[in-house]
């Protein structure tokens, strides 16, 4: 009789571990539900496109001054949130760590007070105080009202997305196809190993390249489906949509596939047990993940390590999919972060080929 | 072709052991053989380098008069086999399972004939995690069964299994003899040897000891039977009686022993004895060398140590 067809076991391969996936509950939130909640929890809270409002809280004076009355209505012109609070409940918000910047008045005048832990909010609303301050003082001289300097808002690629939600979607999009290859790959591949599952396939004639191509396959198409599912949310909860071209998207995604996938099946090399792969791909996740900007910009890091992560394959990878995704740009330009991804994959599958073992 | 399975100067070394050493093997067609042997005793190297899992430094196997040089998918296409630790998927079924493992096989044995063969009809839709010890060892079975193989190697079949469960994991291997398969398998316990086995190998350090039927590796030891005797009443004097009898009469406590090769032959006498003499014996007993006697002696160990 003669052997079962290799396509044929390819697609029962896929079609099983498709299967099986569904059933994994676990596996389904972290890979479809938690990207979305991270999408809209973190979308929502950074929703306004206009710039930031911020909350000046004020302390109420005991009487109030006619220069009390016009630098409040000056602060009021400044886009700023005011909170005028007696002496006792702004003490206790400011204990309670709410308070980013706190007017107070002293006997010859104003005091700025600057939450050392939400610098970046605080001194925001401490320039606009001191702008307003500028303002109510030349109203009570009579002196030409100063002038204002516009402010408007833009992504890098001068583009009209430019909400914290359209920053957060490649992002998202990059980080999906690292927990990919380090987990759904990386960590799969020791947990089946260690289990003797590679050994009760290497005794039946099933070839071991149709096992492993069948698994990839299926990582893969999970993950196409996770970037459709993510830009299928962006569009319909905040309007967000690719700027750049489609083909130049779905090219940068499957790079980062094949570069992710690499990584998973070379660090499984280097771990006997499931243990030993958690603290390694910790190890890789982690820093990637914190410091490489899918969440948040790493501006007030220092300069060493700004240029650091950017040797790691995330930070580059995902400069170049936000330039596609929110300003519309090509890779013209980026020969240097595609070299980055390119050595990483490259060798992460080296080390793949090289450490891979069944048993 | 003479036999099923040849196996000729079997070595594999591992950076602080030899976990065999030298084995040679000769497996009939459709006979039941098993490896016994303490823990570490090289059991479960020599079977898996059999089965192609493991590549032997030395020595040369045959299966079927294949040699997994040459023929390593064919063999693997005609062995089933059950490893020790037998891990799936979590979330498959049974029937899942067993689907998916007959179809990587150019011949295959339907899955509602092996579900009802190893008792799983009412599992067949149940997710892996959730049988037993012993379902999952059946199922275990029952896909080494999946393409009607011609040999059928079992790692310690029924390690960590109840009575019962060992039972019927015995009746499956009786059933694969009967169907004439050749089996090969491992274990620890000797009555599981004796119940299931038509010869043996006993191996210790990585070397065969000896093998044959279990009749025989008991008979090729000399060890004699002992038949016991105890009395309702006070026992008689014993050399006396010893000496009528024509055989050295051992006192245990209120219990007599006698030590013989031939206990068909000494058995009736030592009744007529008994009867003619009017002694009140309350029960005689036979006991029978076992190859955990044959064990010790040959290893100066217990088996299960």
């Amino acid at each position: 009789m003669p052997a079962p067809n290799a396509l044929k076991l390819l697609w029962q391969q896929f079609r099983i571990e498709w299967r099986l996936y569904l059933r994994d509950r676990g596996a389904m939130f972290w890979t479809f539900l938690f990207p979305l909640l991270m999408l809209f929890g973190f979308g929502m809270i950074f929703r306004s496109g206009g710039p930031p409002e911020l909350t000046l809280v004020r302390v109420a004076p005991a009487v109030e001054s006619p220069r009390d009355k016009a630098f409040l209505k000056a602060l009021n012109e400044a886009h700023l949130r005011i909170l005028t609070l007696g002496a006792g409940a702004a003490e206790a918000r400011w204990a309670k760590g709410e308070t980013a910047a706190q007017l107070e008045s002293t006997s010859n005048g104003y005091r700025l007070r600057l939450n050392s832990y939400l610098l970046a909010q605080g001194q925001l609303a401490a320039q606009a105080a001191s702008q307003a301050f500028l303002v109510a003082q030349s109203r009570l001289s009579g002196a030409p009202e100063p002038q204002r300097i516009p402010v408007i808002l833009e992504s890098p690629g001068h583009a009209r997305s430019t909400n914290y939600a359209a920053f957060l979607v490649p992002g998202l999009i990059g980080l999906n196809l690292l927990t990919m290859g380090l987990f759904a790959v990386g960590m799969v591949t020791v947990s089946y190993r260690e289990k003797g599952k590679f050994r009760r396939l290497a005794v039946t004639p099933l070839p071991k390249w149709v096992f492993l191509l069948g698994q990839i396959l299926q990582r893969v198409t999970v993950v196409a489906a996770q970037t459709a599912l993510l830009l299928a949310a962006a569009r319909l909860g905040f309007d967000i949509s690719n700027q750049g071209s489609y083909l130049l998207l779905a090219g940068l995604v499957a790079f980062g596939t094949a570069t992710f996938l690499a990584l998973g099946f070379a660090l499984a090399g280097f771990a006997e047990t499931v243990e030993t792969y958690g603290a390694i791909s910790n190890l890789v996740f982690f820093p990637m993940m914190l410091l490489s900007g899918a969440y948040f910009r790493l501006d007030g890091a220092p300069r060493w390590l700004q240029s650091a992560v950017y040797v790691l394959p995330l930070s580059p990878y995902l400069r170049m999919l936000r330039g596609v995704f929110n300003d519309g740009a090509t890779l013209a330009g980026q020969g240097a972060g595609l070299a980055v991804i390119g050595v990483w994959g490259l060798l992460s599958f080296a080390l793949a080929v090289k450490r891979f073992r069944w048993v | 072709m003479s036999h099923q399975i040849v196996v000729r100067n079997l070595r594999k070394r591992y950076p602080k052991v030899t976990a065999v050493d030298g084995v040679d093997l000769e497996v009939e067609a459709g006979e039941v053989f098993g490896l016994l042997g303490p823990n570490g005793a090289g059991k479960t190297t020599t079977l898996e380098m059999i089965e192609g899992l493991t590549p032997p430094d030395e020595g040369e196997i045959e299966i079927s008069g294949l040699s997994w040089r040459e023929h390593a998918a064919e063999i693997r296409a005609r062995i089933g086999v059950q490893l020790q630790a037998t891990s799936l998927y979590n979330r498959i079924t049974p029937r899942e399972a067993l689907d998916l493992f007959g179809s990587y096989y150019p011949r295959r044995r339907g899955t509602d004939e092996l579900l009802a063969l190893v008792q799983l009809e009412d599992k067949a839709d149940a997710y892996h995690v959730t049988l037993s010890g012993g379902q999952a060892q059946r199922l275990a079975l029952a896909l080494a069964l999946v393409n009607e193989p011609e040999v059928v190697f079992l790692d310690e079949p029924t390690a960590g299994l109840d009575p019962q469960g060992r039972r019927s994991l015995w009746d499956i291997v009786r059933a694969m003899k009967a169907d004439g398969r050749t089996v090969m398998l491992t274990t620890h316990y000797m009555d599981e040897a004796e119940a299931l086995c038509d010869r043996l190998a006993i191996l210790d350090h990585g070397k065969i000891l000896r093998s044959g039927t279990p009749a025989e590796l008991i008979a090729s030891l000399g060890i004699p039977s002992v038949v016991e005797l105890t009395f309702d009443g006070p026992a008689p004097g014993a050399a006396e009686f010893g000496a009528r009898l024509g055989a050295a009469v051992e006192v245990r406590g209120d219990r007599w022993e006698v030590p013989t090769h031939d206990p068909k032959t000494l058995l009736p006498r030592l009744l007529t004895a008994l009867e003619t003499e009017r002694l009140d014996y309350d029960q005689v007993h036979i006991r029978r060398p076992t190859l955990e006697d044959v064990f010790l002696q040959l290893t100066g160990r217990s088996l299960r140590d």
